[in-house]
């Protein structure tokens, strides 16, 4: 098992090295592309078990995004479900001998927290404007620009760092209890790293809709409540 | 601890093309399931509801036409009493109206057979009187039968008028009827008698005729003069019949 604070390329196209993290998340990629393509060939007003399965992902999906940001789910649900989905297959394919999860290097990690910081300002400029993006750096008092910027740049740093630290303290305790004890002992702490790994990534998901719905501004129904101000 | 940038950027790529595919391949499609099984969730509510205003007008429709038989019914019951009661009259006034010819054809059924009756009784008193004359004329002198009637018959002839009187015995003899034959004395007292009261000789033809029990009846040609017992009794006869009656 490499260290998962450096990264070795595997080969290199033309000038670009490729490691281990973009070649399993190619593969997941693939897997995710080809169930999605089977699964949803035959939909049916009646569905089966994986149509139901589906649709109990999907829903449940559009439930928490509607609880967190009070909002229809439609537009985010892309990028959340994607965000979701590819953190829980990502950290559960430690389960796979010889493949360390892509999430466990902090490349991966800082990726899904750049595309959930890019998405939190463009959904809070298509939402408010580029004006009422920026003024919302100014609330509750222009006072609290500089601490608002601050907490842009560190909450996308806490993202990357809880999701990094836990993937790779998992892989780390996996190692070495594995080098040490043998074969089968440390199949305990995999099951645990299965449970941290769904409660990262839907920590992951909640989150990034907690930054999305906070960069959106209040839901319309209370858009003008004079009691509840700004929540962000 | 190094970052690998062309690694953080390839992820970042990895990761945006798998949001498309997952948008595109599986989000979109199982979201649009869902959506159409709720609109035909929805179009079947919709059904249900349209069948149940339905189902609930045509049971608000059948209700008014229950209610609707219930007063034709009722309205058909009156009808038919007050038929029956308008029939029950008639036929009762007809009832009554035929009653009341009935009693007075029979009213006139009575009437007529208690003066039949009394007509018989009439008659045979008659009869019996008629016979008891008979019986007694029987019992008195034969003299009796003709001589108290020839000046009666004679009286009568006098009243009668003088166109009547002249046709009597004209060129011809007067016929008489008795109630038997007259004897040569009687014949002539009354020969007399006749001459006396037309004023010019006539001869007379006697013909006995026990029927009139005593007297005598002239036969002239527009007028019968009847002076005899039997004509008394028969107009006696009438006299108490039209009194009966």
């Amino acid at each position: 098992m490499g260290n998962p604070l450096s990264l070795d390329p595997l080969f290199n196209i033309g000038p670009v090295p490729i490691t281990a993290p973009v070649v399993v998340t190619w593969a997941i990629i693939a897997g995710l592309a080809l169930f999605s393509i089977l699964a949803t060939r035959r939909l049916r007003l009646l569905p089966g078990r994986t149509q139901t399965l589906l649709e109990l992902i999907v829903t449940t999906l559009d439930g928490q995004i509607r609880d967190t940001m009070d909002r229809d789910p439609a537009p985010y649900r892309p990028l959340i479900g994607t965000i979701f989905l590819f953190v829980l297959v990502a950290n559960w394919s430690s389960l796979i001998p010889g493949i360390e999860p892509p999430t466990a290097h902090i490349e991966t990690d800082a990726a899904l927290a750049l595309i959930v910081f890019a998405a939190t300002v463009g959904f809070g400029i298509s939402r408010l404007g580029l004006k009422g993006y920026l003024a919302t750096f100014a609330e509750p008092s222009w006072v609290m620009i500089p601490l608002n910027i601050v907490e842009q740049i560190t909450r996308t740093f806490s993202l990357i760092v809880r999701l990094f630290g836990n993937m790779m303290s998992g892989v780390f305790v996996i190692g070495i209890v594995l080098s040490l004890a043998g074969l089968f002992v440390p199949i305990p702490l995999m099951a645990l790293d299965l449970l941290t790994g769904a409660v990262q990534a839907y920590i992951f998901a909640i989150l990034a809709t907690v930054f999305i719905g906070a960069a959106v501004g209040d839901p319309p129904n209370r858009a003008k409540s004079p009691k509840e101000g700004t929540e962000q | 601890m190094t970052i690998d940038w062309w690694t953080l950027g390839l992820q970042t790529i990895n990761v945006l093309v798998l949001v498309w595919i997952l948008a595109r391949f599986l989000f979109r499609p199982v979201t649009q399931m869902i959506t159409e099984r709720q609109a035909a969730a929805h179009a079947a509510l919709d059904d249900a509801r349209a069948a149940k205003a339905e189902a609930e007008a045509a049971r608000a429709a059948a209700k008014d036409a229950a209610a609707g038989v219930a007063n034709d019914r009722t309205a058909l019951l009156a009808k038919a009493r007050a038929d029956a009661e308008q029939e029950k009259q008639r036929l009762h006034d007809e009832a009554m109206t035929e009653l009341d010819t009935l009693r007075a054809d029979a009213r006139t059924e009575m009437a007529q057979a208690a003066k039949d009756r009394q007509q018989a009784l009439s008659e045979q008193a008659g009869a019996l009187a008629l016979d008891i004359a008979a019986r007694l004329i029987d019992r008195l002198p034969d003299e009796a039968r003709i001589a108290g009637f020839i000046d009666g018959l004679a009286d009568a002839v006098a009243k009668l008028p003088e166109a009547t009187r002249a046709a009597i015995g004209d060129g011809a003899p007067v016929d008489l009827r008795a109630a038997r034959a007259l004897t040569d004395a009687e014949k002539t007292r009354l020969t007399d008698r006749l001459q006396a009261v037309l004023g010019r000789p006539v001869d007379i033809t006697v013909t006995p005729d026990p029927s009139l029990l005593a007297g005598l009846e002239l036969d002239a040609a527009t007028a019968i003069v009847r002076n005899t017992l039997r004509a008394d009794l028969d107009r006696i006869e009438a006299e108490v019949t039209r009194h009966d009656g």
